[in-house]
């Protein structure tokens, strides 16, 4: 293990340990409090161009496994941890975590402070880092001179369409960086799913004929993506079926008159409680948001609330009056766990049940 | 031999749906009452109504119908041949309503018929729907439900169970051969 530092922007130096790629990185730094789960933390594409910070003091501990992939390419720009787990046997593979952020060319430094490193990003607000050799001015200088693209999502998402064949209902995925999880709900049900591009018109859309419309989970800012995404949105959500997931709910609610803000401390972790409105049940799933549709903007006569954060009381759902269209900001996947929502897309299931009897 | 064809959490997700549907088709719930038929009918017309106010913050005034006296498919012997229908608990006005009426199961369609008899004697409302958790086929009237919790088709010779936690112990569908 080689000496390594993480330096932030506010001209704080960590030293530790490299472990993973030993390649110098530069992302905005959020921590993330799931206890379980880091490989499908670390290969969602929502952390494009971010560092993840663990609060787990452990990671690691069970290798890498064949179904914890949330994508083919992980673009995560790093991993800060307490202690990182050598293990590389699971019953499924031979994977450390080390190799496989090798492989991925994805650095990672171990022996942080990470508790007081999370205390300093919700004391701070979001902040840019780097993991480098040397914690010279040289460093802070390019640390200070980068600038991080706000293209995530082009950056993520799928540039051209391709299927995932199945016997059941015709479902289109909206990719805006989605994570596998999705589709292996949808796979699960049977779904006959076909994923396209971000920028899709609605049109093109229409012309596949689906039952219904997903739109994916993805990175970054539903205000860095153009206004053609809305009216898109606006236009399925009148015919089709519609589940919009994180990024997706956050663009479902753009287009139908809300508005979104930057959260002052991104969630991400498994450790809110949700309350569902509908049946005043709690529930808990795995958060990964830095923005959140704000309450006040909120169009009674078009939207209705139907989840919120019992912490901060942040809206997690919604779902328009007029259409069967829905949208939850938490991630219902289970990937990783809780598993307490996956039935949402059961629920997506019936609903497009319901129109195929009304429609024939 | 029975076989559960929708669990508790099938249960729950069937009502939800109905909720936000009878919502989507009455752009809200103003002059909305619930009427729920006979046993099971009465507590899912509750549910429906506690997922109401718990969405929109308003009461929705949920009434009880007991038809079965009114039922043309039922034998009385002569003592009890008396077509008067035993209307259980609706306080309030149904004139102008918009009645969405709640049964566990829709089979012949008799049922239906005769609580909007018994509707049409106590008011004119502006319209009634129907709402069931099962839709089992072998109508024998010309009526259909607006809200179906899950289609079950089914043959005559099954039995469908339905069982609600208030008064069964559990949420289930079952469908028993006889």
């Amino acid at each position: 293990m080689t000496q390594r530092f993480l330096i932030l922007e506010d001209g704080s130096s960590y030293p530790g340990e490299g472990f993973g790629a030993g390649a110098t990185t530069t992302g905005e730094l959020v921590f993330n409090t799931s206890m379980l789960g880091y490989q499908e933390i670390v290969t969602n594409q929502i952390y494009h161009n971010q560092i993840i910070v663990f609060s787990q003091p452990t990671i690691g501990s069970i290798g890498i496994t064949h179904d914890s992939y949330e994508s083919i390419l992980p673009t995560a720009k790093g991993m800060v941890v307490r202690d990182v787990s050598d293990i590389s046997k699971n019953r499924q593979r031979s994977l450390s975590l080390d190799q496989f952020l090798k492989q991925h060319n994805i650095p990672g430094i171990s022996g942080i402070d990470t508790r007081h490193l999370i205390r300093q990003i919700q004391k701070n607000g979001t902040m840019k880092g780097s993991i480098v050799d040397v914690d010279d001015d040289h460093a802070f200088d390019q640390l200070h001179a980068t600038v991080l693209t706000n293209q995530q999502v082009a950056q993520v998402a799928t540039p051209v369409p391709y299927p995932n064949p199945n016997s059941g209902y015709n479902v289109v995925v909206v990719d805006f960086g989605l994570k596998h999880g999705i589709l292996r709900q949808l796979s699960r049900r049977k779904c006959n799913v076909t994923v396209l591009p971000w920028n899709t018109d609605a049109q093109s859309i229409i012309s596949l004929d689906p039952d219904g419309v997903i739109l994916s989970t993805g990175p970054g800012s539903p205000l860095d993506l153009p206004e053609s995404v809305l009216e898109m949105i606006r236009t399925i959500q009148e015919r089709i079926p519609l589940f919009a997931i994180g990024l997706g709910h956050e663009l479902f609610a753009l287009a139908n008159g809300a508005e979104v803000t930057a959260l002052p401390v991104a969630h991400h972790g498994a450790s809110h409680p949700i309350r569902k409105i509908i049946t005043n049940e709690i529930i808990y799933a795995l958060e990964g948001q830095e923005f959140v549709v704000d309450g006040e903007s909120v169009d009674r006569d078009r939207l209705i609330t139907t989840y919120r954060d019992l912490i901060d009381s942040s809206i997690q759902g919604l779902r328009h009056r007029d259409y069967p269209a829905f949208s939850v900001q938490f991630f219902p996947d289970g990937a990783p766990g809780p598993n307490d929502s996956v039935d949402l897309f059961d629920e997506f299931i019936e609903i497009m049940g319901t129109r195929e009897e009304l429609h024939g | 031999m029975a076989k559960v064809v929708v669990d508790a959490m099938a249960m729950q997700r069937a009502l939800t749906r109905i909720t936000y549907e009878i919502i989507e088709r009455n752009k809200g719930i103003d002059d909305l009452i619930i009427l729920g038929i006979k046993t099971r009918g009465i507590y899912l017309a509750q549910r429906i109504a506690s997922r109401l106010k718990q969405l929109e913050n308003a009461t929705v005034p949920v009434g009880e119908l007991d038809v079965s006296k009114y039922r043309d498919d039922i034998e009385h012997d002569s003592q009890e041949n008396d077509p008067k229908v035993t209307v259980a608990k609706i306080d309030f006005p149904i004139t102008d309503k918009k009645v969405i009426l709640v049964d566990d199961v829709l089979y012949t369609g008799r049922t239906i018929r005769a609580a909007m008899s018994a509707i049409m004697d106590l008011g004119r409302p502006q319209q009634i729907n129907l709402a069931v958790l099962v839709d089992r086929g072998h109508r024998e009237l010309p009526i259909r439900a607006d809200f179906v919790g899950k289609n079950i088709p089914s043959s005559q010779s099954e039995r469908i169970k339905v069982s609600v936690s208030e008064i069964d112990g559990q949420d289930s569908v079952e469908i028993i051969d006889r």
